[in-house]
């Protein structure tokens, strides 16, 4: 079980993610959404702990995970926001770097590394540099990173971005196979139809704020609305997007 | 003066401007400097070695024209003449090669600039420009002194002061001259290869064209003897040098354009004159079909080039951390163009040490006895193999992709530290050692040489351990802040610790060699330093904090509020 409490990142005291908790439970997959610059990606980045948090805690199976942050990196898998990947290194190359700084041994490595590359139909293509990748491409190369080693937390910041519609389908049942077993996965995503289909229950953060913590079914219920889209633009989106949208064809044609 | 040279440049047109700018901060890539980075104060501490270097050849030059006796005097100038032209030629080359490929239009610039309503031709001009500045203030800086003190002399020697206005022009003439037959002879191999070869097959050759390119000027600056006395270039064996080096060449067409030049030697001269001609134009022409036609292949090379198929098999170092930092090293240091450059700025001492170790043993007949000649140059080359791969390591790759090193740190520091040393032992110290090796197989006697390699060794460590100190970071991955190292004090610092402490180091060792108590004891002081240092590292790597980004020393400002 993952557990963030009232945890807060401010930069230069300006907050980005401000006294967010939430709990995501082993064997249910956790949407995690909000507008841009709601403070998603800087709270998966505090889970991961690429950025250090500005107040609260963050719990993995009820330890603060500073306090073996070793034993919690090597449970963890990660899949960033960004595809950004060491271009000069081939998908292989890469991805055997990451099994050896994970400390797999070579030939488990050796075995998934190529299983994955097969199933994300990326074999072919194994020893191209990474540079002539596709975002497709390059966002699988990070998937099997972040699945290799088996972990038991899954963080994956936008994990669809780039990739075609079948593998989008495999990723989709992946994940939901992933928490079956037993594995704690927070998701976060624009796409609310994935969400909808894929997450037991959703936090939705706006302005870094938390503004909801719920099961989609719950929050259904709650605020008389049909689907995941009418809640969020409800509680995370501000603008009138019709009217913007017309706003921003004047100016093109002013 | 600076408000005529702004109205001046603003007469230029915006995107001229623009553009110009943008190439010429190419020349570094920005994309790897810390955000707390100083880049004009990194800039001008290499003009500062350049200034300092002139300065210092501008003294020996006034030196040797007071002191030397009248009748090698002229031969003492005519040697200073080319050793100044041979060195600027040099600087020339290794600016050429470090913005390798920058004249030429990438993809980068074919993808982002095409669209947009910019002629080939402005995206040329601002491109040549930018090279132009850049090896322009090159040429400058390390001229500013001896190529004004050194015509002085010059003039002075052949009589009145006139000879001064002659001598000057010719001097800076002659200088421009050599600089840009270097420079478009480079652009013109460059060229040639891009229209001839497919593109692909081009970025590949391109890479081995660079180190080639660097190899040649260092190695043709190392090896060539200076033959600038009647007797020497009177010599059967001289001609063909005469005949094949630029170097000679330009100093032929100064001392022609300075009436000083022997007239059985204005063929050499005129050899410089056909082949400024050739690189120019061919420079020219090869740039120009280059941008209407690489521009368009560019375009139409495929995003995904297949991998080699053959060989993929990489050593087992010991441990996966070890694994994993001494491949991901090498393919740095093989496939960045920036970090093979980098390294091959140091290498070229060690390969020129090597040539001149080399020459030094092509000349004798038979087995040498060791001597300082061959024990210096070999700790210079482990000193600069080991402190350049180390200043290598500091310049990332790609700052963007070091969040998998983060995420994936489930080892301690020192392991980081053990890894980089390992690295370090394997990529520089153990092929020095190798190559000095097979330099030492005509050395005599064997135990001599022998307990000097062994003795090789143990310093490598020693150098390897030092720059681990404060280091504790994974190989081409921290950011980079120009101006730590400080370039003045390392060069001008290295210099006298080389004469200071090396020179008597390496002579107590030549004495140890044949005394072996002394040996035993020099082994035991190396080895006992090694020992201690690597414990440091060890001992501080344990408590220490892997870093990603350089950040500058926080420094206390007294505001003198008091009294």
């Amino acid at each position: 079980m993952l557990e963030l409490r009232n945890v807060s990142k401010r930069f230069s005291g300006i907050p980005a993610v401000d006294d967010v908790s939430f709990t995501a439970r082993a064997s249910e997959v956790t949407g995690y959404l909000g507008p841009n610059g709601s403070g998603k990606s800087t709270t998966m980045k505090m889970i991961t702990g690429l950025i250090e948090r500005s107040e609260g805690h963050i719990l993995f199976q009820g330890k603060p995970i500073e306090d073996d942050l070793i034993a919690y990196k090597r449970r963890m898998g990660y899949v960033p926001e960004e595809p950004y990947l060491y271009t000069h290194l081939s998908g292989a190359e890469y991805l055997t770097m990451v099994a050896q700084l994970r400390d797999l041994p070579a030939r488990q490595a050796s075995v998934r590394i190529d299983g994955m590359l097969r199933l994300f139909s990326l074999h072919d293509d194994r020893h191209a540099s990474i540079s002539g990748y596709s975002k497709g491409m390059r966002q699988k190369v990070l998937l099997i990173a972040a699945l290799m080693h088996n972990p038991q937390l899954i963080l994956l910041d936008e994990p669809f971005s780039g990739l075609d519609v079948a593998s989008s389908l495999v990723l989709r049942s992946l994940i939901q196979e992933l928490a079956a077993r037993g594995k704690v996965v927070l998701f976060s995503s624009h796409e609310l139809d994935t969400v909808e289909r894929i997450c037991s229950r959703v936090v939705i953060l706006h302005h870094g704020k938390l503004v909801a913590d719920d099961s989609i079914e719950r929050l259904r219920t709650l605020m008389e609305l049909p689907t995941l889209e009418k809640i969020f633009s409800q509680l995370a989106v501000e603008q009138d997007t019709d009217r913007m949208a017309r706003q921003l064809a004047d100016l093109i044609y002013e | 003066m600076n408000e005529l040279v702004r109205k001046l440049i603003d007469r230029l047109p915006l995107e001229f401007r623009v553009l110009y700018r943008q190439f010429l901060l190419r020349v570094i890539d920005l994309e790897a400097l810390s955000i707390e980075a100083n880049v004009p104060g990194f800039l001008g501490q290499f003009a500062g070695v350049l200034i300092m270097l002139s300065l210092v050849h501008s003294t020996v030059a006034y030196i040797g024209y007071v002191y030397i006796p009248m009748l090698e005097r002229m031969a003492f100038l005519f040697h200073m003449q080319h050793y100044l032209i041979a060195t600027t030629m040099l600087v020339v080359g290794l600016a050429t090669v470090i913005s390798w490929d920058s004249t030429f239009p990438d993809r980068r610039d074919v993808m982002v600039l095409s669209p947009l309503p910019l002629t080939p031709r402005l995206i040329l001009t601002a491109k040549i420009t930018a090279s132009c500045a850049v090896l322009g203030l090159a040429i400058l800086t390390l001229n500013v002194a001896s190529g004004v003190m050194l015509p002085l002399i010059l003039g002075a020697q052949s009589g009145p002061a006139l000879g001064a206005f002659q001598t000057l022009p010719a001097w800076w003439f002659t200088i421009v001259a050599a600089s840009a037959f270097l420079y478009g002879s480079v652009l013109t191999v460059q060229g040639l290869t891009a229209l001839v070869l497919p593109r692909r097959i081009f970025l590949r050759l391109s890479a081995f064209l660079q180190l080639a390119a660097f190899g040649l000027f260092l190695g043709v600056y190392f090896v060539q003897p200076s033959i600038t006395t009647p007797a020497a270039w009177d010599r059967p064996q001289s001609q063909w040098i005469l005949a094949s080096s630029p170097s000679y060449w330009f100093w032929a067409m100064f001392n022609q354009m300075n009436g000083t030049l022997p007239a059985e030697l204005s063929w050499v001269a005129q050899r410089a004159w056909i082949g400024l001609g050739f690189a120019v134009s061919g420079a020219g022409l090869s740039l120009l079909l280059c941008y209407l036609r690489t521009m368009k292949k560019t375009v139409e090379e495929p995003d995904l080039v297949p991998g080699a198929g053959g060989l993929h098999w990489m050593p087992r170092l010991g441990g996966s951390l070890q694994d994993a930092t001494a491949q991901f090293s090498i393919r740095c240091l093989t496939r960045s163009r920036q970090h093979r450059v980098a390294f091959a700025f140091y290498l070229a001492f060690v390969f020129g040490l090597a040539f001149s170790v080399v020459r030094g043993e092509m000349a004798a007949p038979g087995p040498i006895p060791i001597s300082l000649d061959f024990m210096l140059p070999t700790f210079l080359m482990m000193f600069f193999a080991v402190v350049g791969l180390r200043n290598v390591f500091s310049l990332p790759i790609s700052l963007t992709a070091n969040w998998v090193l983060r995420t994936t740190q489930i080892r301690p520091p020192e392991k980081y530290v053990a890894a980089t040393r390992g690295t370090l032992i394997l990529f520089a110290v153990a092929p020095v050692w190798l190559l000095t090796a097979c330099l030492s197989l005509r050395l005599r006697p064997v135990v001599e040489v022998a307990n000097h390699l062994a003795v090789l060794a143990l310093v490598g460590c020693i150098v390897a351990e030092t720059c681990l100190i404060g280091f504790y970071k994974v190989p081409f991955t921290c950011s980079y802040l120009p101006g730590k190292a400080n370039v003045q004090l390392f060069f001008w610092g290295s210099a006298i610790v080389l004469v200071a402490l090396v020179i008597p180091c390496v002579e107590f060792e030549q004495r140890a060699l044949r005394d072996a108590n002394k040996f035993g004891f020099m082994v035991c002081i190396l080895v006992g330093c090694a020992l201690a240092l690597h414990a440091y590292n060890d001992h501080r790597g344990k408590s220490a904090v892997i870093h990603f980004e350089e950040i500058p020393d926080e420094v206390i400002t007294t505001l003198k509020l008091s009294g």
